[in-house]
């Protein structure tokens, strides 16, 4: 059998690249990814956070920031985000 | 004749390993952010701009001069706050850590 890879492997060999990150809500960050427990909750850099509303996307830059893993649905590694695809 | 000092490396221990600049783990953000300015955004949408006192591993927050944001706008001030962790969303660096 081919080498298998665990899901968090994948998303340790991330650490120092863009991810795009889909909460449970309709709420996205993308930004460079530091680092993540296992909680997966995950602290981003130069972070982009996208919330849509029915009034369209409300973006807000923040700095460093710990992402709260109970909320995390999806997360999609090497991409700048809702933007980007 | 050798009356030179011999060089200290057999008695000097070694040297400590670098220090760990960043290793950015969730648990060395926050060690770093304690003391900071931070902005704590609750599931709601609400934000709590504030310094932050301390926390555990619930992300249970005590904040000081915490000013609660409703759509930007501050629609309260409190001198320490708790927040309970289940409610928080994100904590975000305010300031330089």
């Amino acid at each position: 059998m081919a080498s298998q890879i665990l899901p968090l492997e994948l998303i340790d060999r991330c650490i120092g690249s863009k991810i795009w990150v889909i909460m449970k809500s309709e709420r996205e960050f993308t930004g460079t990814l530091l680092g993540f427990d296992d909680y997966v909750n995950i602290v981003l850099e130069d972070v982009t956070e996208f919330e849509t509303t029915p009034q369209g996307v409300k973006k807000t830059a923040l700095a460093q920031t710990l992402l709260n893993g109970s909320n995390i649905a999806m997360l999609v590694p090497g991409s700048n985000g809702p933007e980007d695809s | 004749m050798d009356e030179s000092p011999r060089p200290p490396s057999d008695q000097s221990p070694p040297p400590p390993p670098p220090a760990q600049s960043h290793t950015g783990s969730p648990t060395d953000f926050l060690k770093g952010v304690v003391g900071k300015r931070v902005i704590v955004r609750l599931t709601s949408g609400v934000d709590y701009k504030g310094v932050l006192s301390c926390l555990d591993g619930f992300m249970n927050i005590a904040l000081e001069q915490t000013e609660e944001h409703v759509n930007g706008v501050i629609t309260n001030r409190y001198g320490d706050s708790f927040i309970r962790g289940n409610n928080v969303l994100y904590i975000s660096a305010a300031e330089e850590i």
